[in-house]
């Protein structure tokens, strides 16, 4: 067809047009060449039209077609994080609780009237939970009432339902929404999850034809010309939704005229191709409504989060109109940066609602009365925990097939608390503004991890000091030096070798001078520069001595705790040289969490995980990652280290951690400094929870920071806010708590001055039994009376 | 007489692998017929008569604990896997859920997880009674399968101790 339309440019003859302008002397002939050229002109017309108009609507049609299925089935995979159990018992602080409820979107209002919101008197919370389909199925939505008590859960009741009695799971926040194979963040949403009042609401204010039309409205069109006439300027758009959608595709500021005829054949070949629904759907999802630094706010679902901090689905009324109203001009009614034309706006649209029918006047009049209810600050970047979200999309590259990722719509379901994340966030920006009070330098910046000890679930991960920025993960990707940190490693393998070693083995701290495999010598000193001397190994230990650690890995072997590390669960290059053994290693935080987890679980070692389940949109599983226990062996060596970790924080580096926590909570715990003061690492945990900090600048330039000046006290702010338990030092099969005189590495009695319970191997407690002088001494002061009635064992 | 019923529960459990193979819709053999009783929890059960040490559960975790059973019961592994999954996550050392997932994992025929959970179990549990008959039972049920029948025997003869034996610290 468009060969034929050129043929026909071609045959016509210009030239000859111009010589039928000879002079004619008979009006009739005149009127004959008229019709003539008149015919010829519009011919011409019509070549051009259809030898250029037509290739031009088949481009037109190619652009717009993929430019609407390149993002109608763009819908990005929604990350959630746990749900909240809630059951009577639960440890937990009403803040906590508040911040769980704020970020899964919940709003304080005094009845709890509708899902996703909640009313509070007290410490009683009346909750309105939503309908949530979890990874395991579907929970209507509910409402029920739960007594807290000193931190504590104390009753849980209401209307429940039957299958929930005792344990109500409340639907995870949506941290995220992401494509799992590119980095860009959107909030997608389905047509039927669309709140009415949008979907009509936006018919009335922007396209009463909607329904109608193909595309293009030429009455509307009239209608908006005649009205710019009269104003004698653009006072109204004829636009129906069709076309400003298209004009969303291909956002200019160009407003020529050609563009504008582009943009209505757009619109009509739109229509052509797809329905109503699917273009009202791609409408809401496109439209702009924003702008976040450089980041454009395109669609309602990101915009009712980005205004509101809420999911669309619980928009009210007036917060609906608003967003209606912004349609016009985002910008012109930013309800941030104008509130008062926004406002105007909004009533605006309200009228329009009421005028149409879509609302009563007085439904009207109250929404009118309401304030814009916009949040003061827009939430941080794309998602508000940037740092975890990149773990997520790792492992999920790690763990899935490309070709599932690629799959809309994804439910991605993972292990984030955020409350505890939050926590987490504050700790580190918190405790490392303090620390540049305290005279440390500004550039400092740090990475926390905490994780759950049993599964290994990933309740936090701060990677920046800054909220919501993630340009560098320093809790996946920073690798340092880790320093003492690494002892433990040293004695737990020591303890293993059960024929050399128990807690109390003297080990001596002396110096040692060691040829490097570069030939120069290493002289590592202590801390403090001096040595200690003879002491037993639980000392070495809990102090942190250096020449004993050397001492005891060099018996050991620096390739078996390089075999340690590996399977702790690290694959890291470890160097095989003997400053390893003082932590002469880069790790990443995240790495060393890895380590820990394994002691902390009392030798079960579980691969941390960010991410439990994957969900097709129509809720099929794609994959769940069970829990698994891979149990190490020497568990019994573990529980002797463990112990070993709480003495760090009864007596030795650690120990001003219950100070600074206000506790005394029993806790396992390790500071770690490296040379010059660069990098300062606490690890630490407690029944529950394992989590690794770690300070130090990015360039490495020394930092002076310590184990315990810095990376500590981030670790303590952070569990000063969390429930925390004693760890468990029960010892397993194969291992017994023992009185013993540590100094004298003897078995004792219970009752002298000297005894200690220490935990040991069985069959590796000392041989030898030593009496004490003080008991001896007690003994012959007791009266005649009790001699008599007791007997000597 | 002992070996010749080994090896006829064997025969059993492969022609039932065999016939799921077969027909994975295959409904589940009832509970009375599976494995896991016969050789775990009825006799650890009927020796136990009296020594019977359990863990205080909260509410919550025996709702989770019994929704778990039901879900077992009628051959849904996996939706009782998660049920007790869900409840470890509340009390993650309770010797019962870690024992409850073991015998879950003998029935899946993922016989070193069975293995694992029944020694954590055993770690944290009482060391005494049903349940560390359960734990024992299920360690031997296992290694027996990964084909180390010294290791299932001796984890047999454990079980039996179970009834006798007074740990320390109780």
């Amino acid at each position: 067809m468009a060969k034929k339309a050129k043929t026909t440019v071609k045959k016509t003859p210009v030239k000859r047009t111009g010589s039928s302008k000879t002079r004619a002397k008979k009006t009739s002939v005149r009127k004959a060449g008229l019709i003539r050229r008149l015919f010829r002109l519009s011919m011409l017309l019509l070549g051009l039209v259809i030898g250029l108009g037509v290739p031009w609507v088949v481009w037109l049609d190619f652009q717009v077609r993929s430019e609407f299925d390149g993002r109608k089935w763009d819908l990005p995979s929604r990350v959630y994080s746990r749900p909240l159990s809630l059951y009577e018992g639960l440890a937990i602080s009403r803040q906590s609780l508040l911040t769980e409820l704020k970020v899964a979107g919940y709003r304080q209002s005094p009845d709890a009237g509708m899902p996703g919101s909640f009313s509070l008197q007290g410490n009683r919370f009346d909750i309105h939970r939503r309908a949530f389909t979890f990874d395991d199925g579907s929970e209507p939505a509910t409402r029920f009432q739960l007594q807290l008590g000193n931190r504590s859960v104390t009753s849980l009741g209401g209307g429940i339902i039957a299958a929930e009695q005792g344990l109500v799971r409340l639907d995870p926040a949506e941290i995220a929404s992401i494509y799992p194979l590119h980095d860009e963040d959107r909030t997608l949403v389905v047509l039927q999850e669309v709140p009415e009042l949008l979907v009509t609401g936006l018919q009335a204010v922007e396209d009463r034809q909607f329904k109608h039309h193909h595309g293009v409205a030429l009455r509307s069109i009239g209608r908006a010309m005649l009205a710019n006439v009269k104003a004698g300027r653009t006072v109204q758009g004829g636009s129906t939704l069709t076309q400003q959608l298209v004009k969303n595709y291909f956002l200019s500021s160009d407003r020529t005229l050609i563009r504008k005829i582009n943009e209505a054949i757009m619109a009509v070949l739109l229509e052509r191709h797809y329905d109503k629904a699917q273009i009202l759907e791609a409408y809401i999802n496109e439209i702009f409504l924003g702008q976040q630094g450089k980041h454009s706010i395109h669609g309602f679902g990101r915009a009712s989060e980005f205004y509101f901090a809420q999911p669309l689905t619980d928009l009210d009324t007036q917060q609906i109109a608003l967003l209606i109203g912004m349609v016009r001009g985002a910008s012109l009614y930013n309800p941030r940066r104008n509130p008062d034309r926004a406002l105007l706006r909004r009533n605006t649209v309200l009228e329009i609602f009421g005028e149409t029918g879509l609302l009563t006047d007085n439904e009207v009049e109250a929404a009118k009365s309401k304030p814009l209810g916009v949040t003061n600050k827009p939430p941080s970047g794309g998602s508000r925990y940037p740092a975890f979200v990149d773990m997520v999309r790792r492992q999920l590259r790690r763990d899935y097939h490309a070709s599932d990722l690629s799959s809309e719509g994804l439910r991605i379901f993972t292990t984030l608390a955020p409350s505890e994340q939050e926590y987490a966030q504050q700790a580190v920006s918190g405790g490392l503004d303090e620390l540049q009070q305290r005279g440390l330098p500004a550039e400092l910046q740090a990475a926390l991890v905490l994780v759950d000890v049993a599964s290994g679930e990933v309740r936090a991960l701060v990677g920046d000091r800054v909220a919501g920025r993630n340009y560098f993960n320093r809790a996946l990707d920073a690798r340092r030096q880790i320093g003492s940190v690494i002892k433990p490693l040293v004695y737990l393998l020591a303890l293993e070798h059960v024929d050399d070693y128990n807690l109390i083995t003297p080990v001596k701290d002396e110096p040692v001078s060691l040829r490097q495999p570069d030939g120069s010598a290493w002289s590592p000193a202590n801390y403090d520069h001096k040595s200690h001397g003879e002491m037993p190994l639980l000392e070495a230990l809990v102090h942190s001595y250096n020449q004993a650690t050397v001492q005891v890995g060099l018996n050991i072997g620096v390739e078996n705790l390089i075999r340690k590390v590996r399977q702790l669960g690290v694959n890291a290059p470890v160097p095989a040289v003997p400053s390893t053994l003082l932590g002469a290693v880069e790790l990443t935080p995240i790495e060393v969490t890895q380590i820990y987890q394994s002691l902390a679980a009392g030798g079960y070692s579980v691969p941390l995980r960010s991410v439990t389940a994957v969900q097709t949109p129509q809720g099929e599983l794609l994959n769940r990652y069970p829990l698994r226990l891979m149990p190490l062996e020497h568990r019994e060596a573990v529980a002797l280290i463990n112990f070993a970790m709480t003495r760090v924080v009864e007596a030795g580096t650690a120990r001003n951690l219950h100070a600074l926590l206000g506790s005394d909570t029993l806790i396992a715990g390790k500071t770690g400094t490296t040379n010059e003061r660069r990098d300062s690492w606490f690890v630490g945990y407690t029944r529950d929870r394992v989590a690794v900090s770690w300070v130090g600048r990015d360039d490495n330039k020394p930092a002076r920071v310590t184990g315990s000046n810095a990376a500590m006290r981030i670790w303590a702010s952070l569990f000063r806010q969390l429930p925390i338990f004693d760890i468990d030092l029960r010892m397993p099969d194969g291992a017994n708590f023992v009185w013993v005189d540590m100094r004298q590495n003897a078995l004792t009695d219970p009752s002298c001055a000297a005894a200690v319970q220490i935990p040991f191997i069985d069959g590796t407690e000392p041989e030898l039994t030593t009496a004490c002088l003080d008991k001896l001494e007690r003994k012959n002061r007791k009266s005649l009376w009790r001699k008599w009635f007791e007997d000597d064992g | 007489m002992m070996v010749s019923l080994q090896a006829w529960i064997r025969f059993t459990g492969l022609s039932v692998l065999l016939l799921l193979v077969a027909c994975s819709s295959q409904a589940p053999a009832p509970i009375e017929d599976r494995e896991v009783t016969k050789r775990v929890r009825a006799p650890a059960s009927k020796e136990s008569a009296g020594v019977q040490v359990y863990s205080l559960q909260n509410p919550a975790v025996k709702q989770l604990a019994a929704q778990a059973e039901v879900a077992e019961n009628t051959g849904d592994l996996d939706l009782a896997t998660g049920y007790i999954e869900r409840a470890l996550r509340i009390q993650p050392q309770d010797p019962q859920l870690l024992q409850h997932m073991a015998e879950l994992k003998l029935q899946k025929e993922d016989y070193q997880q069975a293995l694992n959970f029944a020694v954590r179990s055993y770690d944290t549990g009482p060391r005494v009674g049903e349940i560390c008959s359960r734990n024992w039972r299920t360690i031997s049920v296992a290694r027996e399968h990964l084909r180390d029948n010294s290791g299932a025997n001796e984890a047999e003869a454990r079980a039996t101790r179970c009834m006798n034996t007074r740990p320390k610290g109780f």
